[in-house]
């Protein structure tokens, strides 16, 4: 969701103007925006950028440290576009008018499968075990129904191991964990852009890490078979920039299916990027908070958990959570699977700060107890109407002639606007998410994952009909209105090449 | 939660953080030594539990994971030793931009010169310094937490398990708890409780608190919900205070003895150095009472503090205070909110015991509660639900203050340390529900605290052990000087481990910063039937210990007169058989 102020490779660091915060800019990962200023585009093409937390801000706080006001940085900018949004909230009834979210990456299409299976008796238990204080790593109940659960939805080879589980409340909480327990202050961990932006904040608030990006691009060559494709190359390359920059890089962050791509990795590619960080003694985080979400089934999504083989066992850090497969953000439940015991039990010191209630616990288990209604009832569902919201909105975006990606996975569809831009520029890409916003639905731009190509935006599909709909005529309407704007579209061809049979 | 104190005194990086000038490696290595030193002696105790219940198959698998971790401790001491006897390294200064954390001087090759096999097989490489000092912590923290967890102590299913009157948790009420949770309010789903909401927490849980605060703290204003962030716990509160009022290296002050959570927690992630006030325990003409707190003895240590360059931050107050029990008058209050406005230092106040005062005779005034409060915009204050409504599983803290950019900062932790949207739903329910609260709750948790105190305190004196006869908290802070000989921390800890031997938890002083050797906090709200038991074994433990005082007063009496007489050989043989029977079962 935000952007730390970016030390890019090529330019001088001078450009990077320690008066204002707008190298600090953009931060609509979650759709959450407010408006600011770009810096000027850079000419030299950038394979790579070492986030740089260390930023100078011109505040007369006279309260907080110099840490807390960048953080409290963090929490203004967001603040300024959810007031925005909360505002506003569209409401059938109520508010007709008001602004439709397909910012936020939340599945808001199960919330009656899921309130009416949480509402079962089975979920009311209260006893008290559950109200004191609990084993930090979560309670053992728990963390084996976890080890069951990743074992059989991951499709493991062998059964997981409940010591090898950690719970905590969310994964925002593990990935600010593991980069306190995994690298020293101004350390990296290495990044493909585009990301899901939230995790820039998640490394820095306690851990004071950074972020290296592996920028990648839309445009298919020779070498690149498909947009925005992670080759091994693009990671050496990365990783030799920032040590030619003395930084540090200790982890590689992988997240599969991707955000905001829709993207997976076959075993093969995931194989080689995981050879790759073993070769470089990097730790692997598989972000795998999508995997259930995959709605069409020849995709053939495979978990890291599912691999015959590790390379290195040691450093693969799995992370899964409640937020996106079962929609249920507010949960606050994520959970972290490694063997690696000493980045376990280092993690579960920290969870005194990062548990949740015992009681929230309990019901967590249940739910994942369930197989038989995971199976037969909630993920058929939930992916017959994924499925239909995305075939909805991708044949909205066919019909007015917009190239995106999308692999039937996730709950959004990454759009190429390029042609919608008078410019290349992330100025133009804010101009036109603010006249989206104008217009009363909100979306993610480009810039807030990290895309170095001005003219993304990221659209969120599982939302009611009602609302989808809406929002979408509204998109329509912005768009219609402003196609005729740029002159020379530039030629989006080779986005059509993958996603587009749903 | 024992080892706390020595083990933040003796950790490598607050070694390194403090000045390293003005630190000696021998001193240095004289701390990491006295850190091994204490770490054998726990593993070893470790192994003696172990012995006790060869039966219990998933008790000693607990056990020899612990046992497990305390050899990897072990080995990481090992080479810390080894390091600081290396020569200097002319890189090894090299620090990290940001100025929030030393660099650590581990230098991974040299050490797997010296200590290759046990380097590889034990101590992880994979962690940052960080991550391996988080770790060591830890592990050296709840040691005796773990034990209890794996052998509870159970009226019926076992006995003989352990007893925990160690840690703060408030057992009364869980009947009055589990009955109120189960009923149907509480029982709610909707959508907007299972997707994001705002970080800061929930607005109907934020207005809940702001009401719920106003009225038990009796605020002469209603309190704005504005001005409340809700976090999973007050020691998540604590931190994000600690993150953004601080840069790394600077320092709260606080009275000791304190709640060593807090030592903990400023350790952990915010690298918050805490500067104790040290009270002690006798009265004379300015102590009226025990370990009384004064302006005078803040501002003392405030000026040496800033004579060794220290930069501090702000106050670290608890009320009523942990351990001690003490509530501070609303003139006293009053004047260390005066004292920290004219040095311009921020005052964290940590009220979690607010409806925890039993005695009816005390007055408890919440620093919310003044007409006027001397520097508002410095002023935060904690509570949480662990302690007042014996819920610490449930995850509640909340923050209130009237400085907006200390509230909008700390709201980005919202992130990472949020609570549930069902749990914050039950919450504001239990919140909400005054009649119950004040018809059933309250009245029924403070006469069942009453009795169970009434019952700690006869026993204690009848046996003439002194303590601190208070009117608030979960805890009684006891004096057990006398069974020492001498009176130094090692027996503090060999009488601490000799509870735990005897299968009782106890938390000792020196985990609150406490001066003097012989304190120990005694939980008292705990289920009649355990509470007796537990003081069954504390007795049991002291009449040991008595009897182990007594006979080495004998030998040393007899030393000295053998000394004469006999050859050395034969007193020897006599200690060695008299410890041999003190570490018996």
């Amino acid at each position: 969701m935000f952007t730390l102020p970016q030390k890019e490779s090529g330019a001088p660091t001078t450009c990077l103007d320690p008066a204002s915060t707008q190298g600090l800019g953009s931060n609509y990962g979650d759709g959450l925006g407010r408006d600011c200023a770009r810096k000027p585009d850079q000419k030299l093409p950038k394979l790579y950028g070492v986030g740089d937390p260390i930023a100078t801000f011109s505040s007369d706080s006279s309260h907080l440290s110099s840490r807390g006001r960048i953080i409290k940085w963090f929490w203004d900018s967001a603040e300024e576009g959810y007031r925005t949004y909360h505002m506003d909230e569209y409401d059938e009834d109520k508010n007709p008018n008001g602004i439709i979210n397909l910012g936020t990456s939340e599945n808001k299409l199960c919330f009656d499968l899921l309130c009416r299976r949480l509402s079962q008796n089975d979920m009311l238990q209260v006893e008290p075990s559950l109200l004191q204080y609990p084993d930090w790593r979560g309670h053992l109940f728990l963390r084996e129904e976890v080890a069951r659960f990743l074992s059989f939805y991951c499709k493991s080879p062998a059964p997981l191991n409940p010591e090898n589980v950690v719970v905590l409340n969310g994964c925002a909480s593990l990935f600010s964990a593991l980069a306190t327990v995994l690298c020293e202050v101004g350390e990296a961990f290495l990044i493909p852009a585009p990301y899901y932006g939230a995790i820039t904040q998640h490394v820095y608030l306690y851990g004071n890490i950074r972020l290296v990006c592996v920028y990648l691009d839309s445009e298919v060559t020779d070498l690149d078979s498909h947009p925005f494709q992670l080759t091994v190359e693009k990671l050496e390359m990365a990783l030799q920039g920032a040590n030619s920059e003395g930084v540090k890089v200790k982890g590689l962050i992988l997240i599969n299916p991707q955000n905001p791509l829709g993207d997976i990795y076959s075993p093969e590619e995931l194989q080689e990027y995981l050879e790759f960080a073993k070769r470089h003694e990097l730790h692997v985080m598989v972000d795998e908070v999508y995997m259930l979400s995959v709605f069409e089934e020849f995709v053939g999504y495979r978990s890291v958990l599912s691999l015959e083989r590790l390379p290195d066992p040691q450093r693969t850090h799995v992370m899964w959570a409640a937020s996106k497969d079962f929609g249920m953000s507010g949960l606050r439940f994520g959970t972290l699977y490694t063997e690696n015991r000493d980045v376990a039990t280092a993690v579960a010191s920290l969870c005194r700060y990062h548990g949740l209630s015992g009681l929230v616990q309990y019901q967590m288990a249940q739910l994942l107890r369930d197989h038989d209604w995971i199976s037969q009832v909630y993920l058929p569902e939930n992916h017959a109407r994924l499925k239909a919201a995305h075939t909805y909105v991708s044949g909205e975006l066919r019909d007015l002639g917009i190239p995106f990606l999308s692999r039937g996975a996730g709950f959004f569809i990454w759009v190429d606007l390029r042609k919608y831009l008078p410019e290349a520029t992330f100025e133009e890409e804010m101009l036109l998410w603010r006249r989206f916003l104008d217009n009363k639905v909100l979306l993610s731009f480009g810039k807030a994952f990290e895309c170095k190509e001005p003219g993304w935006f990221r659209l969120v599909f599982s939302d009611k009909a009602h609302r989808l709909h809406l929002g979408m005529q509204r998109v329509r309407r912005v768009l219609e209105g402003k196609s005729q704007m740029a002159e020379v579209p530039p030629s989006c061809q080779t986005q059509e090449s993958r996603g587009q049979h749903s | 939660m024992s080892h706390l104190s020595e083990t933040l005194h003796q950790s490598r990086d607050q070694v390194r953080s403090q000045d390293l000038g003005n630190q000696s490696t021998h001193t240095q290595l004289m701390e990491v030594m006295q850190r091994l030193q204490q770490t054998v002696e726990d593993y070893i105790t470790q192994l003696k539990t172990q012995h006790l219940q060869p039966d219990l198959g998933l008790g000693e698998q607990r056990h020899s994971q612990a046992a497990r971790e305390q050899e990897a401790i072990l080995v990481r001491l090992m080479c810390q030793v080894v390091n600081l006897l290396q020569p200097p390294s002319p890189d090894s200064s090299g620090h990290v931009g940001g100025g929030q954390q030393a660099q650590s001087s581990r230098q991974p090759d040299q050490l797997g010169h010296h200590l290759s096999d046990l380097q590889a097989t034990v101590v992880s490489c994979d962690l940052s310094t960080r991550g391996s000092d988080i770790s060591a912590l830890y592990h050296s923290s709840i040691q005796g937490y773990k034990t209890y967890q794996g052998d509870k102590y159970h009226e019926d299913k076992n006995p003989l398990g352990f007893i925990n009157l160690g840690v703060s948790e408030n057992k009364l009420c869980i009947d009055l708890m589990t009955e109120r949770l189960s009923r149907s309010d509480m029982h709610y789903i909707e959508d907007a409780l299972l997707q994001y909401a705002d970080w800061r927490g929930q607005p109907f849980l934020r207005e809940e608190v702001a009401r719920f605060l106003a009225y038990y703290c009796k605020a002469p204003a209603p309190l704005d919900p504005e001005n409340v962030v809700v976090l999973n716990g007050c020691c998540s509160v604590f931190s994000a205070l600690a993150m953004v009022l601080c840069e790394p290296g600077e320092a709260f002050l606080t009275p000791t003895p304190f709640y060593g959570g807090f030592a903990f927690t400023s350790h952990l992630y915010s690298k918050v150095e805490l500067i104790h006030v040290h009270l002690d325990s006798e009265v004379t003409d300015t102590n009226t009472c025990p370990f009384q707190l004064s302006v005078g003895k803040l501002e003392t240590t405030l000026l040496e503090a800033r004579l060794k360059g220290k930069h501090v931050r702000g106050l670290l107050l608890i009320n009523p205070q942990n351990p001690l029990g003490d509530v501070y008058s609303e003139d006293a209050l009053k004047e260390y909110l005066e004292f920290a406005k004219r040095y311009n230092l921020h005052v964290i106040i940590d009220e979690m015991y607010i409806l925890s005062v039993f005695d009816e005779s005390i007055t408890f005034h919440s620093v919310l509660s003044m007409e006027t409060l001397p520097d508002p915009q410095r002023i935060h204050v904690i509570w949480g639900t662990s302690k007042d409504f014996g819920i610490s599983g449930f995850r509640f803290g909340a923050l209130y203050t009237q400085n907006k950019e200390v509230a909008s900062a700390v709201s980005s932790f919202g992130y990472l340390h949020s609570i549930s949207g069902i749990a914050q739903y039950k919450l504001c329910r239990l919140l909400q529900d005054r009649e119950w609260i004040d018809k059933v709750y309250l009245p029924t948790n403070r006469s069942r605290l009453q009795a169970a105190h009434k019952y700690i305190t006869n026993n204690l004196k009848a046996l003439k052990i002194p303590f601190l006869n208070r009117g608030s908290g979960l805890y009684i802070w006891i004096n057990l000087k006398k069974y020492l000989d001498p009176c130094t921390f090692e027996q503090e800890l060999l009488l601490h481990h000799r509870f735990l031997e005897n299968k009782l938890l106890l938390a000792r002083g020196k985990s609150y910063m406490c001066t003097e050797p012989g304190w120990f906090r005694l939980i008292f709200s705990e289920k009649p039937l355990c509470l007796k038991s537990g003081m069954h074994r504390f007795f049991q433990t002291l009449g040991e210990q008595k009897q182990d005082c007594t006979e080495k007063q004998q030998e040393d009496a007899l030393r000295e007169q053998t000394v004469c007489l006999l050859p050395s050989s034969s007193s020897q043989s006599h200690a060695g058989e008299s410890l041999a029977s003190a570490s018996g079962p």
